[in-house]
């Protein structure tokens, strides 16, 4: 499957959980069913013991609920590692190399959505358990290269989020045979890096909008 | 000789005169010469006369007669030789006097007691033997340490007989360790033996411990007469584990209040509390008590989280589900502790067909197959961080498996839904079970379910022909059954119809069953000749070619059953004639 992951931005005058059921009735008039719940979440690592004058280097530890045995590690725009879920239990055992920002887990629960090879996942993108955005992500099942199925993404994706679609994200672009590489799941997990980044920095302005 | 001036020799005798003393004017005093007898004398002096051999041989009266005699013949020698001189004899004298005289005395002494007139010889006394009380006490002496010899003997053969028989009894300890060692794990902890009675060297999952404790009981007096079932090694197993347990599987056909559920103990067995129950029966028993507690766990388990059509109800120590409407199944797990008996009957007599032996051991029968899985290849060995699973689940992290790749390699069927299906499967079994051949010797005698007993002959022909007819009997009963079963209700039934061809064989029968909302009618006529003919009644508003008549015009009338339609029996799908049966009966059933 492909995944591509969008962020919504919360519409005017309206609350992130408003927003949300707006997109959720929007699928739901399409015809889409709902097929349970999902979760993704991000928790940041701090490296130590670096030279003086870098910046210190951040890993980034992630969790998707469609790969529930798996754990993610990812440097910002670096390497990646897919591991068992016992990774997170070394990360405990690397304190003293990587220290966990405690403060700084951003986690995106939601919906399923299913229309038919379609899998629509909205979710409300929280930082410390304040609501600083929406996350949408949606999954093509049948095929695996983007290139071959970004036009009807585009094309679906447009039926229900209207003017804030989004273009081809830089992961698919960035690679070595460009769009025709099959995906990764780390291609899904850089693009929920991204948006939790970006989330990161929008700071207070969301926050404001949570009732 | 002449010649030469002459020299002057002077000759000097021998000094032979001592110097007694030089006076002052150089004159020497001469001590005077001695005369031939002084000398004599001197010389005698010398002498001693007591040590010559000849003189001592001589008894006493040479002696007696010797004394006078023999100074004269020293006194002649000393004549012949010197002038003797007494003086240096004296003492030689005296002594020889004083011998004479003693014996003379002895002499005197003796020739008086010869007389025996005025002596008597008296015999000394004796020294008496030692008095009786010394004798008493060397005797004592001399036989306390024979005595003490013995009894040294005998401690030592007593300590060693004592330590034979300690080593006997530990011999007998050790003896029993080791037979225990051949058939349980054990090891040792400190100054105790733990043993494993769990089965998770077999693969199970389960989370209790199973250790035992191996307790020395050699604290036995020897003296005393050792109890029959007496044995040095006795084994403390978890308080838990204590006494004896079943799984009881029951179908029954009418559901218990909700309340009862639980508080009854249905534990039917009475066990045979000995107390004195050696080691072997006793870790079997708490084995057995362990795996059932598994085996309950497990099911209970998958009863809460599986979520099935029918739900089941876990209440303390029983699942009930519902295989079919209006029959129950109840898994019990049923514990007994040797103190208590069962306490009171429950509610329902069960009778003890209720029971389905077949279906507890087929739980333990696959929960062994469970515990074999764990330990089969595809998941031993395994690293010591993965779970235990299938060894491809361990790629499941790293390759990022989804939900659906995950769910493809676990396994789908639990131990519940296995037993669900065991049993409904031995509900319908046992439905549809009618007779009972016995074969004997001239005869066959057939006992039918209902009673009827037949006897054929020997010609295989009968035997044949029989069972032809009782098929197509049975099927026709099998559809009863199963029409109990789906809901559907028995409109007509018979066991010989009389319409319709005659069959060589027995005769036809037929039933009609009807839908349990009336719409759909299924007729079945089955010989054993003629096959299985099935018709089904539709409604009429699903009848295309019926005519719309003038007097039924009210909609309602298009409910009711209509014309009948032949089933093409050899081109329905199913195995056998049940299946196909039932999947009719389900296809005619409308989804709600």
């Amino acid at each position: 499957s492909v995944f591509h992951v969008c962020q919504v931005p919360v519409a005017e005058g309206k609350s992130v959980q408003q927003t949300v059921d707006m997109l959720h009735k929007k699928l739901e008039q399409l015809g889409a069913v709902k097929q349970g719940n999902f979760w993704v979440d991000c928790e940041t690592y701090q490296a130590t013991g670096n030279a003086t004058g870098q910046p210190t280097k951040l890993l980034y530890v992630m969790h998707n609920s469609e790969t529930p045995l798996s754990s993610m590690a990812l440097f910002e725009g670096g390497p990646g590692l897919t591991a068992d879920a016992n990774f997170d239990v070394l990360m405990v055992k690397l304190k003293s190399h990587f220290q966990n920002a405690k403060g700084h887990k951003v986690e995106s629960r939601g919906t399923r959505y299913r229309y038919c090879d379609f899998l629509v996942k909205i979710g409300t993108v929280a930082m410390s358990s304040s609501a600083r955005g929406i996350s949408v992500e949606v999954e093509y099942c049948a095929c695996v290269i983007p290139g071959d199925c970004w036009n009807l993404m585009k094309e679906f994706m447009q039926s229900f989020l209207g003017s804030s679609t989004p273009e081809l994200p830089a992961v698919f672009t960035s690679k070595a045979e460009g769009l025709y590489a099959p995906v990764d799941c780390m291609d899904t997990m850089s693009q929920y890096l991204e948006l939790f980044g970006k989330v990161r920095k929008q700071q207070v302005l969301a926050g404001s909008g949570v009732r | 000789m002449s010649g030469g001036p002459a020299v002057r020799v002077s000759i000097e005798s021998q000094c032979e005169r001592q110097v007694q003393e030089v006076s002052l004017d150089g004159l020497e005093t001469y001590v005077p010469l001695l005369s031939m007898s002084q000398n004599l004398a001197k010389l005698a002096q010398w002498m001693d006369f007591d040590q010559s051999s000849d003189s001592e041989q001589d008894g006493p009266e040479r002696e007696s007669r010797e004394p006078w005699s023999k100074p004269e013949p020293e006194e002649d020698e000393g004549a012949v030789k010197f002038q003797p001189s007494l003086w240096p004899w004296d003492s030689v004298r005296n002594n020889l006097r004083g011998a004479l005289t003693e014996m003379c005395v002895l002499h005197d002494v003796l020739s008086v007691l010869k007389e025996k007139k005025y002596m008597a010889l008296d015999p000394v006394s004796q020294d008496p033997s030692t008095p009786q009380v010394f004798q008493l006490i060397s005797k004592k002496k001399s036989l306390a340490t024979a005595a003490q010899l013995l009894l040294k003997g005998a401690e030592k053969l007593n300590k060693s007989l004592a330590e034979n028989q300690e080593q006997r009894r530990q011999r007998d300890f050790n003896s029993e360790l080791l037979r225990l060692r051949s058939q349980w794990k054990l090891r040792k902890v400190g100054d105790k033996i733990l043993g494993d009675l769990s089965y998770r060297s077999a693969g199970s999952l389960f989370p209790h411990h199973g250790t035992f404790e191996v307790i020395k009981n050699t604290d036995l007096d020897l003296d005393k007469k050792v109890p029959d079932d007496y044995c040095p090694l006795s084994v403390q197993i978890p308080s838990d584990l204590e006494g004896s347990a079943y799984i009881k599987v029951s179908i029954q056909k009418q559901s218990p209040d909700i309340g009862d559920l639980g508080t009854v103990s249905l534990f039917r067995r009475q066990p045979k509390a000995k107390p004195g129950k050696t080691w072997h029966v006793k870790l079997e028993a708490a084995q057995n008590v362990l795996l059932c507690k598994e085996i309950f766990a497990q099911l209970s388990r998958e009863a809460v989280q599986i979520k099935s059509q029918i739900p089941h109800i876990v209440v303390k120590n029983q699942i009930i589900s519902q295989p079919f409407p209006g029959l129950q199944l109840s898994i019990s797990l049923c514990h007994s502790t040797g103190e208590k008996r069962s306490q009171g009957a429950s509610p329902e007599k069960s009778k003890p067909d209720d029971h389905l032996y077949v279906l507890e051991h087929n739980l333990h029968q696959l929960i062994r197959e469970f515990h074999k899985q764990t330990l089969s290849s595809v998941v031993m060995p395994h690293p010591a961080s993965a779970p235990f699973g299938h060894k491809r689940l361990r790629l499941a992290g790293p390759m990022a498996y989804d939900k659906a790749e995950i769910s493809s390699l676990q396994q789908s069927e639990g131990l519940l839904e296995k037993i669900i299906k065991q049993a409904k499967h031995i509900f319908l079994r046992s439905r549809s079970i009618q007779l009972q051949l016995n074969i004997g010797v001239e005869q066959i005698r057939v006992v039918h379910r209902d009673g009827r007993v037949i006897t054929l002959s020997h010609q295989e022909q009968e035997l044949q022909d029989f069972l032809l007819s009782q098929m197509s009997q049975h099927q026709v009963h099998a559809v009863q059954q199963l029409a109990k079963v789906m809901g559907w209700h028995v409109l007509s039934f018979s066991n010989h119809v009389g319409l319709g061809p005659i069959e060589s064989i027995g005769n036809a029968s037929a039933i009609t069953v009807t839908s349990p909302n009336g719409e759909y009618t299924i007729s079945v006529r089955n010989g054993p000749e003629s096959g299985c003919k099935v018709l089904v009644q539709f409604p009429r508003s699903q009848a295309k070619e019926l005519p719309k008549s003038d007097v039924l015009q009210d909609a309602r009338w298009t409910h009711l059953r209509g014309p009948y339609k032949e089933v093409h029996w050899s081109r329905m799908e199913g195995r056998n004639f049940v299946y196909k049966m039932e999947l009719l009966m389900a296809a005619l059933t409308p989804c709600p």
